[in-house]
């Protein structure tokens, strides 16, 4: 049952899908919901879409309650993106859409309508890595390596507009990319490697 | 250093040491560029034919009994293939609650006077599992568990330890919320050292404070999942776990398998830092979906359900009492310690820190009680951040009150080797003496704490460590092939600190060959053998020494019957069981901060980070630095920031997240100086020690330390948040 994209307000997805997909399962196994047994998935409306990820143009039918990283994990099988809180406080499901880093568990896949996605699959050209994805290799960017996909994509947008940021530029930028392994000063220092000014050394600031 | 300090001491080996050949060099990890483009497969991220998605259902009280419930609704939705509760699921989750804490002892986890089931009734704080449902999609497994009707009777609750043993309290279990010991009795964890009240006359002045400690998640970024499959009798699980072997164990046993029907596959994990160790439940309850289901079943949790289902730090309240001469030497040391562990016993519930002093009369009693707030377990060197912050504050407040550095009062008071106490190395005075220097010690700290003028005000703290780095047993296997390509086995998962480059370096090295030349087989019970796990600093050590021993034996294969040609391969495997020859063999370090607080506003900013850590010879600068960085920060965040509290009107969690946990982001991040002294003592892989752990230990004590030199109020809560720092200064 394929509804136009644009029907689909934040409201509704807060109504709809929020209690499965926004507060996540916890949240929706607490709150005593009372969705019925008639309401069951077969009626979930959906919608094509036309959009382009990783330089490859897609038309794919979307269920309307889906997000952009539950389109790109489970239908484009880009895994890479990965999912830590599902409700954008972490950052480690960010993409870059149009441009500007987002965090794809909170985009509405119906709202990638004609958008450029990059994942961290896109980094690289040709199995070439990405000057910021080498500078995350030789400066051990990633501990365990949950969060890095989310990094790299808040910095190469970073990069794409600023390419010499300084320490406090980087820091600002991807303030909303957490790291529990908290491998900060490491995460810097490979973007500071990757731009321009890489004797650039990171101030003592907290 | 004093003669006592070379007790113990081979001077042959142990010395300053060079880089070798690949140890000791900056090494990318093995697995990097897997790890920035994508490829790396984190058990969440596998899909397999026919796959079903679970959730699980969680009780909303903090402690209730479940009178009935019913499941039937949720059965007929269409697109559900299994719903399983306590009535028709009756899995004991044996690392769940153990007697004593001691999660690897296999005969306490039968034993346990207090069984964990996969679901509990009563249930025991809100998060406590209720049931599970395995259907086609999850939107349709979460839609199940809102037809799921539980009619809970709601039961007193109690959240905090102290309140848990008071008399009267609502009890957690029947028989009291003393949590039982190794040898199943009701009674605390006891250290009885000499003579205290002995060592109390003996003192000129007597001090006692009570510093109080809140609970603190894992918060891996990775939240808990589990895939299971089975083919026939034999299960496969996908699990993001610290120790594949132990977690194929235990889950054998809750299962009722023998172990060679559980494979564990973990590849790539997203962080655990203690809370990933062994099975966990949702690996029992994805295991028995996928067995009524007859289909493989991904089991996700939600970053709620992570920090309410999985675990934490233990908070803790520790009354401490200290005797002291006037020149600063301690005649008597006792602490009273309380652990709220939630409503299981994962683990110990331990407070350390007070034997980092050597005292003649010391006593130290603590209670683990359960509680009903969510279950505590371990977390990166469980015992040590809050014990060493309670003990080295005690310490830090003497010193300033006696007048005393409070480096020099414990260059005075620290344990050291003695004769009856030997150690492989020790390297503390080094430690301390090179951070004081790098640091600037003398100059940043304020001799009258809170002397600065102004609003704005500096101040500087330390601490220092000694943790375990002893040796153990583990096995690895090593085979060359007539290309001279060499493949290790060995069934560690690289769970952030690099565990398979380091055993590829640790195998490079002692066969004579680069890095290249080495593929490392790692993460899968089915191909490698059993290795002791990614926790309490063991890998590096145990599966590491056994990397050299295998390869050793394999160059000796190679020495007797030459390489080999065609399709012939030689193998060698070894299981050693190294011993430290009756000394005590530990890691060192010490931290000083300096730090800014805004007394109009109660916050601190971190200025300067100097730490110094010896932890034997380093494998890989590269990411030993960053383990020591990384755990730094994770300290600061204790210190400052996190804990999880409780509403104690409703018995709610208020702060389950990384927003209202406030961990610290890119923008808190100081600087932090990291020098590491090089020692091989002779044990271990070429002399290596432990890091991961011991860098967490001191933050949390030398941050404190730290703001009550700034503001010349003594500390006694962490986290040190802004209005606990306005409240010391009203």
């Amino acid at each position: 049952m394929a509804k136009k994209k644009f029907d689909q307000s934040r409201r509704d997805f807060l109504e709809g899908a929020g209690v499965t997909v926004v507060a996540g399962t916890a949240a929706s196994a607490l709150a005593s919901s009372a969705v019925s047994a008639e309401e069951s998935s077969h009626q979930v409306p959906s919608t094509f879409i036309q959009l382009t990820v990783n330089g490859n143009p897609q038309l794919v039918e979307v269920e309307d309650r889906w997000t952009l990283v539950e389109l790109l994990r489970d239908k484009f099988n880009l895994t890479g993106t990965k999912i830590g809180c599902n409700r954008s406080e972490c950052g480690a499901c960010t993409v870059i859409m149009n441009g500007k880093p987002v965090y794809s568990c909170s985009q509405l896949a119906v709202w990638a309508e004609g958008a450029e996605i990059t994942t961290v699959e896109g980094l690289a050209n040709n199995g070439q890595l990405s000057p910021l994805q080498q500078a995350f290799v030789d400066n051990n960017g990633p501990q365990c390596g949950f969060c890095t996909p989310g990094q790299l994509m808040t910095a190469t947008a970073l990069l794409e507009t600023n390419s010499s940021p300084d320490a406090d530029e980087i820091k600002q930028a991807m303030v909303g990319n957490l790291c529990r392994c908290s491998n900060y000063n490491a995460i810097v220092e490979a973007v500071l490697l990757a731009g321009n000014n890489p004797t650039d050394n990171q101030e003592g600031v907290a | 250093m004093s003669e006592a300090t070379n007790i113990g001491i081979n001077s042959e080996v142990n010395t300053k040491v060079e880089p070798l050949n690949t140890i000791g060099r900056e090494t990318a990890r093995v697995d990097a560029i897997e790890r920035v483009t994508g490829e790396a497969k984190y058990s969440r991220d596998v899909k397999l034919p026919g796959m079903l998605y679970a959730r699980t259902l969680r009780s909303p009280h903090p402690h209730a009994r479940i009178r009935s419930i019913d499941i039937s609704a949720a059965q007929r939705l269409s697109g559900v293939r299994a719903v399983i509760t306590h009535e028709n699921a009756e899995v004991v989750w044996g690392a769940g609650s153990v007697n004593g804490g001691r999660q690897y002892n296999d005969p306490t986890k039968d034993e346990t006077r207090h069984p964990r089931y996969i679901f509990n009734n009563p249930v025991r704080c809100v998060g406590d599992s209720v049931a599970a449902v395995a259907a086609t999609d999850r939107n349709i497994a979460e839609q199940a568990l809102s037809l799921i009707k539980v009619d809970y009777e709601e039961l007193p609750f109690v959240l905090e330890a102290e309140a848990a043993l008071e008399e009267g309290a609502p009890l957690v279990w029947p028989d009291g919320n003393l949590c039982p010991d190794f040898s199943n009795n009701l009674e605390p964890m006891a250290v009885n050292v000499g003579d205290v009240e002995a060592g109390f006359e003996q003192a000129d002045q007597v001090f006692e404070q009570r510093y109080e400690t809140g609970f603190i998640h894992n918060a891996q970024m990775e939240p808990r999942c589990a895939l299971a499959h089975w083919e026939g009798d034999k299960l496969t699980l996908y699990s993001p776990t610290q120790g594949i072997s132990n977690c194929r164990h235990d889950t054998a046993r809750d299962l009722g398998l023998e172990d060679h029907q559980v494979r564990i596959i973990c590849n790539y994990m997203g962080g655990g830092f203690g809370n990933k160790n062994q099975n966990q439940d949702a690996d029992l309850v994805a295991a028995t979906l996928s067995r009524r289901a007859n289909a493989p079943v991904m089991l996700e949790y939600s970053r709620k359900e992570d920090w309410l289902g999985v675990h934490g730090r233990w908070p803790t309240a520790q009354y401490y009492k200290v005797g002291v001469k006037n020149d600063g030497s301690l005649t008597a040391m006792q602490m009273r310690g309380y652990s709220g562990m939630g409503p299981y016993r994962k683990n110990s519930g331990g407070i350390s820190g007070m034997d980092a002093y050597a005292c003649a009369n010391w006593q130290r009693t603590i209670y683990p009680a359960y509680t009903n707030r969510t279950t505590s377990g371990n977390f990166r060197a469980p015992s040590e951040p809050h014990g060493f912050y309670g003990v080295e504050s005690m310490m830090d407040d003497i010193a300033y009150k006696l007048g005393i550095d409070p480096v020099q009062f414990t260059l005075k008071n620290m344990r050291r080797p003695t004769e009856d106490r030997p150690y492989t190395n020790y390297s503390l005075d080094e430690c301390i003496a090179t951070g004081a220097e790098q640091f600037d010690w003398v100059s940043r700290r304020k001799v009258t704490p809170g002397s600065d003028e102004g609003p704005i005000k500096r101040g500087a703290g330390f601490s220092f460590m000694m943790f375990r780095a002893g040796v153990g047993t583990s096995s690895a296997i090593v085979r060359v092939d007539a290309n001279q390509q060499y493949t290790l086995f060995v069934g560690v998962t690289d769970i952030g600190p690099g565990a398979k480059t380091t055993m590829g370096m640790i195998a490079a090295e002692e066969l004579g060959v680069p890095l290249s030349q080495v593929e490392v087989v790692a993460g899968d019970t089915d191909r490698c053998p059993y290795s002791v796990g990614e926790s309490g600093s063991r890998t590096t050590i145990m599966t590491g020494y056994a990397v050299v021993e295998a390869a050793r034996e394999l160059k000796q294969q190679i020495a007797d019957d030459g390489m080999p040609s065609g399709s012939e391969v030689l193998i060698a495997s070894a299981t050693p069981r190294p011993t430290t020859d009756g000394k005590v063999r530990q890691c060192f370090g010490a931290h000083f901060v300096e730090v800014e607080v805004d007394t109009r506003s109660g916050s601190t900013k971190v200025l300067k980070y100097t730490t110094v850590h010896e932890s034997g010879r380093i494998i890989n600068p590269q990411t030993a630095k960053d383990q020591i960085r990384g755990a730094t920060i994770q300290g600061i965040g204790q210190a400052l920031h996190e804990d999880l509290l409780y509403d104690p009107a409703s018995g709610q969690p208020l702060t389950t997240g990384y927003y209202r946990a406030r961990h610290l982001t890119h923008l808190d991040i100081p600087d932090i100086e990291v020098t590491f002294i090089e020692v091989d003592d002779g044990y271990g892989p070429f002399g290596a020690k432990t890091a991961g752990e011991a860098g967490i230990i001191l933050a949390p004590a030398a941050v404190a330390n730290a703001v009550s030199n700034a503001i010349g109020k003594r500390m006694t809560s962490l986290p040190i948040s802004r209005d606990k720092v306005l409240g010391a200064l009203a």
